[in-house]
């Protein structure tokens, strides 16, 4: 029963590597590969060489220093906590809010079962982040310290400890939330609120990383013993990578007390949560006025109202809202001396601080997806515009709307930010600030785009469309694939052009690929978006 | 007021809806009877430009569905079999959304709304989100939607599963009045007994084809028909 449980969870999860919603049957087998193949290579190939490149400069000096307990403390952290920031926004919605919870309630399926089975997804979720980072550590760790059997054996259970520490971590934070969900209005905003400092934090002790991994490495022995001193606890942990037989069976004993506990608790909870409205108080009517909207007016509010009621849907498509101003303001603050560093550093080709500057903020133009899953989010819904005497274009063109409003608005003040620090002629400035908004324009349009080629209508959670489709995969990643290139080939062959003429050029292949994407949004988007 | 003409659509290799003709005037109160998996909801979906269809020909008021399908919408308003409606939006902001997508100035809905949401015991609920209805709440305010601009044409599928006895009471006496003043309804139902009290006309669907369209007393007195009867009645 479990085992069919988990399969139907997981065949939702990625039910559009295997199954073409366009065509309405089951891809061929070249087709899945591929998108397994992609699927892999931006786990393993951009996480993992990320973390592999980390492992290696950390890894040598300590495991020199008899200091590997450390090495494992370090990049064990940094799994437990990309772990539990890839998975916790998703637990409340993936254990709690499932829109088959009530179905399942009522089949003979013990509660237990329903229960293990959304963990397990919560557990497979978080693993899919948190392992990125832990193979590559224990894999460079035992190239450099050498391979025993203790090692290997003490290391893979050091991995198991971890993703399952992920698992509790998420499911406490999870269960926090739906208690205190129950209880307040303006819950998307307040899990919004709090999810923002946790985000806050994980960017400072990122933006830190360097200056804190340059002194530890400094330090380490001082440290080691501090933490030795102060934290046994955590010597203890790091020690399970190293091959410490004892640590490993006291942490993994530790563990699975911790998750008996854990399982207690949410299993006394669950019923009541699943089931719950959520509710506080009836809210009263009251009759206010109103005025006569546009129908395309209509549509926009209610686009805004569906993003604005999902904290998941703000926190994994919105962030850029906040993050490219921040980017502004940060330029504002360092940008002259940053761009003083980097011009001496790339002295030898004139024009690349311009071209960096246009990169940075490219690439944060993928932290802004909401179009990207907003055809997908109608769900059983989809019939209301399809039925109302609106045209798909303008129903298309709403959704659109939304996210050029929350993009292009912030990116304005960025990229004028940017313009104004950057030091360069008139025409590179003015560059920068047409490259970045024609790219946010052209990458909104792609968005959509795949969103009405790959849609998931039949979703029960709504973290499916949201987080876990192909669709965001490849806008997100894909829109670090185009920043990168747009670097990388300036610094190859395009600083032969110049910065003016090689922006030009991104400038106007962006507005062609706007102007021919919203050509097929209007035409062929509209009709895909009318026979699904 | 709406004329379906040869209309097949196929899933697949398999044909739910199979060369099906009717015409359903102004004024009528028209049932489309079938059991489970007939081609009603598809033959209805297709009706109101939800569903394309591989042959035949639509149109409502004399316009082609698939030629001008926003001119068409517009005279109609369509009720699915299951109310999936916005469930981040409170019943209110759902109704000034439907009324603002049709162009209903603000003083005539506030009093349509009063006036319906009073009739289906409604009104204080109208500030609470969707996603807190009951499925018979959502029902009353999908109906509340559908007659806020007063379409030519509505269509609905299996109304009144889901509602209270008071409230499909009403909506029944709703469906008259709405045809009475010269409006045409289209409905799916599978209860003989419903179709029997409330249509004007009834057409009964096996098998994505139609095999007869008539007043309910010319319907039942054919004979034939007996074994359709028995398996609706059993149903």
């Amino acid at each position: 029963m479990l085992g069919l449980l988990l399969k139907k969870q997981l065949t939702e999860v990625f039910r559009s590597y295997f199954y073409d919603a366009k065509k309405n049957k089951m891809r061929s087998k070249p087709a899945i590969a591929l998108w397994i193949v992609f699927f892999v290579v931006i786990m393993v190939g951009v996480l993992g060489g990320m973390f592999t490149v980390l492992s290696l400069s950390l890894c040598g000096s300590l495991v020199m220093a008899d200091m590997g307990w450390l090495y494992f403390v370090l990049m064990g952290g940094i799994a437990i906590l990309l772990g539990a920031f890839g998975s916790v926004f998703n637990t409340y919605a993936g254990l709690y809010l499932a829109k088959d919870n009530d179905l399942l309630l009522s089949l003979p399926i013990p509660v237990g079962t329903i229960m293990a089975a959304r963990l397990l997804n919560v557990f497979l979720l978080g693993a899919m982040y948190s392992l990125p980072v832990l193979i590559p550590a224990l894999a460079v760790y035992w190239i450099v310290a050498g391979v025993t059997v203790s090692r290997v054996v003490c290391g893979v259970l050091l991995l198991l400890i971890i993703t399952v520490i992920v698992l509790l971590l998420s499911c406490v934070l999870g269960w926090a939330v739906a208690k205190i969900s129950l209880r307040l209005k303006n819950k998307s905003f307040l899990t919004v609120l709090a999810a923002l400092l946790f985000i806050a934090a994980y960017y400072f002790f990122y933006f830190k990383a360097n200056d804190l991994i340059r002194d530890l490495l400094l330090n380490a022995s001082v440290y080691g013993e501090k933490i030795k001193g102060a934290a046994y606890g955590l010597y203890l942990f790091g020690r399970i990578g190293e091959g410490d037989w004892t640590a490993a069976a006291i942490y993994a004993a530790a563990t699975a007390a911790l998750s008996a506990l854990v399982w207690f608790l949410m299993s006394r909870s669950f019923v009541r949560i699943a089931t719950s409205s959520g509710n506080t108080e009836k809210q009263r009517y009251v009759e206010k006025a109103v005025k006569l909207r546009s129908p395309f007016s209509a549509l926009l509010a209610k686009e805004f109202g569906r993003f604005t009621s999902s904290a998941n849907y703000m926190l994994n498509c919105g962030l850029g809202v906040l993050l490219i101003p921040a980017l502004g303001v940060l330029l504002l603050l360092k940008g002259r001396e940053i761009c003083l560093v980097l011009g001496e550093v790339f002295a030898a080709r004139p024009g690349t601080v311009a071209v960096l500057l246009c990169t940075m903020l490219c690439m944060l133009v993928s932290m802004n997806d909401m179009a990207v899953p907003s055809v997908s989010l109608e769900g059983k819904s989809l019939w209301i515009p399809q039925s109302l005497p609106v045209k798909a274009k303008t129903v298309l063109r709403a959704k659109l709307s939304v996210q050029l409003i929350l993009t292009l608005l912030p990116m304005l003040f960025a990229v004028l930010c940017a313009s104004f620090v950057s030091g360069e002629t008139l025409a590179v400035r003015l560059l920068l600030v047409l490259m970045p908004l024609t790219f946010a324009l052209f990458w909104s349009l792609l968005g959509l785009f795949v969103g009405i080629r790959m849609p998931l209508l039949n979703w029960t959670d709504e973290t499916a469309p949201i987080k876990q489709s192909g669709a965001i995969l490849i806008i997100i990643f894909g829109a670090w694939g185009v920043a990168a290139a747009l670097a990388g080939l300036y610094l190859l062959i395009g600083y032969r052009l110049g910065a003016t003429a090689y922006l030009a050029i991104w400038t106007a292949l962006s507005a062609v690929g706007s102007l021919l994407l919203l050509r097929w949004i209007d035409s062929k988007g509209a009709e895909a978006f009318e026979a699904l | 007021m709406l004329n379906i003409e040869h209309l097949t659509k196929r899933y697949g290799d398999k044909k739910a809806v199979d060369d099906l003709s009717l015409r359903i005037r102004p004024g009528e109160i028209f049932g489309f009877i079938g059991h489970n998996g007939a081609g009603k909801s598809t033959t209805l979906k297709s009706a109101v430009g939800i569903l394309q269809f591989d042959a035949g020909t639509i149109t409502i008021g004399g316009k082609d569905l698939l030629a001008e399908p926003v001119a068409c919408k517009k005279a109609l308003a369509y009720i699915p079999d299951n109310p999936d409606l916005y469930e981040f939006m409170s019943g209110i902001k759902y109704l000034n959304f439907i009324a603002d997508i049709f162009g209903i100035p603000a003083a005539e809905r506030q009093e349509k709304i009063r006036k319906y949401a009073d009739l289906f015991e409604l009104t204080g609920d109208l500030a609470q989100p969707i996603s807190a209805y009951s499925h018979g709440m959502k029902q009353k305010l999908a109906v509340i939607s559908a007659w806020l601009h007063d379409p030519k044409l509505i269509v609905m599928d299996e109304p009144f599963v889901g509602l209270d006895p008071k409230a499909s009471h009403l909506l029944k006496e709703m469906m008259r009045e709405h045809c009475d003043k010269g409006g045409a309804i289209f409905f799916s139902t599978h209860v003989l007994e419903v179709a029997e009290k409330l249509c004007d006309k009834v057409a009964i669907i096996k098998q994505g084809r139609l095999i007869k369209v008539g007043t309910m007393e010319e319907v039942k007195g054919d004979d034939s028909l007996e074994e359709v009867f028995l398996e609706l009645e059993a149903e």
